[in-house]
């Protein structure tokens, strides 16, 4: 099904060296994806303006970040009105491209649920009066949506939880979560990509490495990316991780 | 010849003008808490005012150099000492073989900045030298390297700048502010007492955030927002009531109440701020926030 969709926005400065692009937008993961297009559109900024220094997609707004004085070497009119020009002529030419069915694969995730890993799983299962294979089942058949990267390096946010097993986040957070630790906060899911004090439930362990400092790597996932989380036992898991190289610094 | 540090400090560091282009997944810019006295610091000595930079809490590091230098201390006042003799902050001073650089106690501000003619030789990682966490420990060496004549900061830093800059940061004034998008959802009262009453700083500030003791604000809405990112100087309304002022190596993106953002140019005054000190908060507007910070900084050359 091919829909042409566009969405009012507005453009707003968001304090003195940045700007935030809004959109109007239901959540969903139609509109997360069209966002996320503008965003990878407006990348092409970053090339031609040097004093764009960040671009970030988050659920409903794309905020770009410039330096001031970088901003005044070349440019005459104050930043949101050149925005405001060169902005609407991209949403337009990526609006007419853009389709419903654009969501392309799913990146399979391997998850080891032993209670080793998941120390919330019991707690969790009997609060939420499952089982924890019945726990597990639901975490592993919805297919998620990255909404945005932030709180650490490659942190990815992702939604939506089913509302069974939603639930509130530790009133005090741990001070050390393991890395790979999948966590769950509210209707959004997780995984701690370095050792972190961390408040969300957790429910498991990946073997994968979510965030790799080496500059062709570093994040796992990006916005916009769907998810599906598979179960794997411990050994599976030990195998996987001797796979990983070097470590997490 | 290397320099070494002799004794940790609370949360020492190297810092630059911050790591860009990579906040969309999650990697905070960290960067100069201060930037105007690092900027001053690295102009003393010659090098590109954005250069790498040894930033210091107090209790502060000390140093002890092998060979000879040209340092210049800048921003807080920790009373350094060169083999127990008192130095003078924003003025170059030759050090030599044998020296031993210490703080001794806080005086004024809470970052002072070692400036040390030539590239200091740390971890680089995408482009950037700035880390979130507190980079020297005790025994570490580093070396700093010569750096090209092209790159040589020759521009002269006239009083009067210096003056300028000095007073930008240590003079007692409104932080200034620009209204963020949850701006109009604080109730009436809460908006006049966030612009008449003092805050405080508590002892929960650091490189990340600065937590505000003051009237507790209110929202006419419940406070939950969809995530949006947020920017260094970002006024966030936590759930009790409080603000927390955003620094350096704050996160990417926040789901709390954005009340506004401070004006790059008082960045370093809040920055400088000791715990428990008072500052009142006043509203700007985004022109005037451009053209004090193009004129603080067109009196470097870049």
């Amino acid at each position: 099904m091919e829909v042409e969709l566009s969405f009012n926005h507005s453009l707003n400065y968001l304090g003195d060296h940045a700007v935030v692009l809004s959109f109007d937008v239901e959540m969903n993961d139609s509109s997360l994806n069209y966002v996320n297009k503008i965003a990878t559109a407006l990348n092409i900024f970053k090339n031609k303006y040097t004093w764009i220094k960040d671009i970030i997609p988050a659920y409903q707004t794309i905020t770009i970040v410039y330096d001031i004085y970088d901003y005044y070497l070349t440019e005459k009119v104050e930043p949101v009105l050149l925005f405001k020009k060169i902005i609407p002529p991209l949403i337009a030419e990526a609006s007419a491209n853009f389709t419903l069915n654009t969501i392309t694969e799913v990146i399979s995730v391997p998850v080891c649920y032993d209670i080793e890993f998941g120390i919330d799983l019991k707690e969790l299962a009997r609060t939420k009066n499952i089982s924890i294979e019945a726990l597990i089942q639901l975490h592993c058949n919805t297919i998620y949506t990255v909404y945005y990267l932030g709180f650490m390096p490659g942190f990815a946010y992702m939604g939506k939880v089913p509302e069974k097993i939603q639930t509130a986040r530790h009133a005090k957070p741990r001070m050390k979560v393991y890395a790979g630790s999948i966590g769950i906060a509210g209707l959004q899911t997780g995984i701690y990509p370095t050792d972190s004090p961390g408040g969300w439930q957790i429910i498991g362990r990946t073997p994968l490495k979510i965030f790799d400092p080496h500059p062709s790597k570093l994040a796992l996932f990006k916005t916009g990316d769907r998810i599906q989380f598979y179960s794997i036992n411990i050994e599976e898991f030990n195998i996987e991780l001797a796979k990983q190289t070097t470590p997490i610094n | 010849m290397p320099i070494k540090v002799i004794k940790k400090g609370l949360a020492d560091s190297f810092q630059d003008n911050g790591r860009y282009g990579f906040q969309h997944i999650g990697i905070c810019t960290n960067g100069f808490m201060d930037y105007l006295s690092a900027q001053l610091g690295n102009a003393l000595v010659n090098n590109p005012i954005n250069y790498p930079i040894v930033e210091l809490c107090f209790p502060a590091s000390s140093f002890s150099f092998t060979s000879d230098h040209t340092i210049c201390i800048t921003g807080a006042n920790f009373s350094p000492v060169i083999n127990e003799k008192s130095i003078e902050l924003n003025k170059p001073i030759q050090v030599f073989k044998n020296d031993v650089l210490q703080f001794l106690k806080p005086i004024k501000g809470s970052f002072a900045y070692l400036a040390i003619q030539g590239k200091i030789n740390a971890p680089n990682w995408l482009a950037s030298q700035s880390f979130n966490a507190t980079t020297l420990q005790k025994d570490n060496v580093f070396e700093v390297l010569p750096i090209n004549a092209s790159e040589i900061y020759t521009h002269k830093i006239s009083p009067n700048f210096m003056t300028t800059i000095h007073s930008t940061i240590f003079t007692p004034a409104p932080i200034r502010f620009i209204p963020g998008p949850a701006w109009n959802d604080l109730t009436e009262q809460s908006l006049s007492q966030l612009l008449t009453q003092p805050f405080h700083t508590t002892l929960q500030t650091n490189r990340m955030g600065y937590l505000l003791n003051g009237p507790l604000l209110d929202l006419t809405k419940p406070n939950q927002y969809l995530s949006s990112a947020v920017t260094r100087g970002t006024l966030q309304l936590l759930p009790n009531g409080s603000i927390m002022v955003l620094m350096a190596d704050h996160q990417t993106i926040g789901g709390y109440a954005n009340l506004g953002q401070i004006i790059l140019v008082d960045l370093p005054r809040i920055a400088q701020l000791k715990n428990g000190s008072s500052l009142h908060f006043s509203l700007t507007n985004v022109n005037t926030a451009h053209q004090l910070y193009q004129q603080i900084q067109k009196g470097f050359i870049h």
